[in-house]
C-alpha cells in the first residue's frame, strides 16, 4: 500500500491485488475488541461508576455499530477502488482515513486480545493463534502506511 | 483551583466584653459587631464535595500495552487533545517508558469524556479520582 497522492482534502493509495484482497478481508474481521472490554477506571472510587461504565459501555457499542455499517459500505462501493495498470487505487478523505485507523487498530489490538494478550512476540503459529497472528499484523502494516501517508501531509 | 464563587472575605465576630466575663451566656449572632477581615491573596473555597463532579479532581491516565505502535499513541493524543507533536511525543514516551502517563486532570465529566474518546481508538486508558 503506497500513497501516490495527498491533497489537504484526499489521500490517495495504490494497492496491488493481492494488498486490496488481504485489507477487505481484514477489514471483515471488524470488530474485534469484545464489548465492555474496557473498564472506566482501576478503582471504584468514582461517584455513581457503574452507570458511567454502563453509559460509556453503550457509547462505546453504538460507535461499534455505526463503524460496521461505514465499513460495509466501504466494502461494497464498487467506486471507491478504482482500476489502474499496478492493481487498484483507494481514495480517502482525511476524516475516512482517520476513521479507518480506529478501525484497524480494533483489530489489531481485539486480535492481540484473542492472543491472550502477550508481552513479546509469538514465536509458534498453530492453527488457533494463526488467524489473530495474521490479522494482527496486517491491521497494523496497513496502519503504519496510513499514519505516514498522513504525517507526510503535504501535497504531492 | 478556584471556582470562581469563592468569597475573598472571611467574617470573625468582633470580641466584646462578653467574652471574658465568665457567665455562660453569650449572644453569637449579633452580626451587626462584625468587621469583615481582608486577607489579599487567600482564596478560601468551599470543601470539594465528592461526586458533584464539576471540580478538577479526576486523571486521565494512559497505561502502557506491547500492541498500540508508538506512531499510532502520539497521533491519537495529537487528535483528541489537540496537542502539538512535541507534548504527545512526550507523554507516549512516558506511557511507553514508565508504564503510563497522566495526559490531564479534569472534572469528573471532562475526564470521562477524555476517557471515551481514547478507549474509542483502542487505547488503554482510564480515569482515577486524584487524592
Amino acid at each position: 500500500m503506497k500513497l501516490i497522492r495527498s491533497t489537504k482534502e484526499t489521500l490517495v493509495f495504490q494497492l496491488g491485488p493481492r494488498e486490496k484482497h488481504v485489507l477487505l478481508e481484514v477489514l471483515k474481521l471488524y470488530p474485534k475488541i469484545p464489548p465492555a472490554h474496557q473498564p472506566l477506571s482501576k478503582s471504584a472510587r468514582l461517584p455513581e461508576q457503574e452507570a458511567s461504565q454502563r453509559l460509556l459501555d453503550d457509547a462505546l457499542a453504538e460507535q461499534r455499530v455505526e463503524n460496521k455499517a461505514q465499513v460495509q459500505r466501504l466494502l461494497s462501493d464498487p467506486r471507491r477502488f478504482a482500476t489502474h495498470e499496478k492493481g487498484w487505487r483507494l481514495s480517502l478523505s482525511r476524516p475516512e482515513v482517520e476513521w479507518l485507523l480506529q478501525v484497524l487498530n480494533d483489530i489489531r489490538v481485539g486480535s492481540w486480545l484473542m492472543l491472550g494478550s502477550p508481552e513479546g512476540r509469538i514465536e509458534v503459529l498453530t492453527e488457533q493463534t494463526a488467524p489473530h497472528v495474521w490479522a494482527m499484523e496486517m491491521a497494523g502494516a496497513f496502519e503504519i502506511a496510513m499514519l505516514q501517508a498522513l504525517e507526510g501531509g503535504s501535497e504531492k | 483551583m478556584s471556582t470562581g464563587l469563592a468569597p475573598l472575605v472571611t467574617w470573625r465576630p468582633k470580641r466584646g466584653p462578653l467574652d471574658n466575663c465568665g457567665l455562660l451566656f453569650y449572644f453569637p449572632a449579633m452580626a451587626a459587631t462584625a468587621t469583615p477581615e481582608l486577607r489579599p491573596g487567600v482564596v478560601e473555597t468551599p470543601k470539594d464535595k465528592p461526586g458533584s463532579g464539576l471540580e478538577p479532581g479526576y486523571l486521565v491516565i494512559c497505561w502502557n500495552d506491547p500492541v498500540n505502535f508508538m506512531d499510532y499513541v502520539t497521533h491519537v493524543f495529537q487528535l483528541v487533545f489537540g496537542w502539538p507533536r512535541k507534548k504527545a511525543e512526550f507523554h507516549m514516551l512516558q506511557v511507553h517508558e514508565q508504564g503510563k502517563s497522566v495526559l490531564t486532570r479534569e472534572s469528573l465529566e471532562k475526564a470521562e469524556h477524555y476517557v471515551h474518546q481514547l478507549q474509542r481508538y483502542s487505547l488503554h486508558a482510564t480515569m482515577e479520582r486524584d487524592e
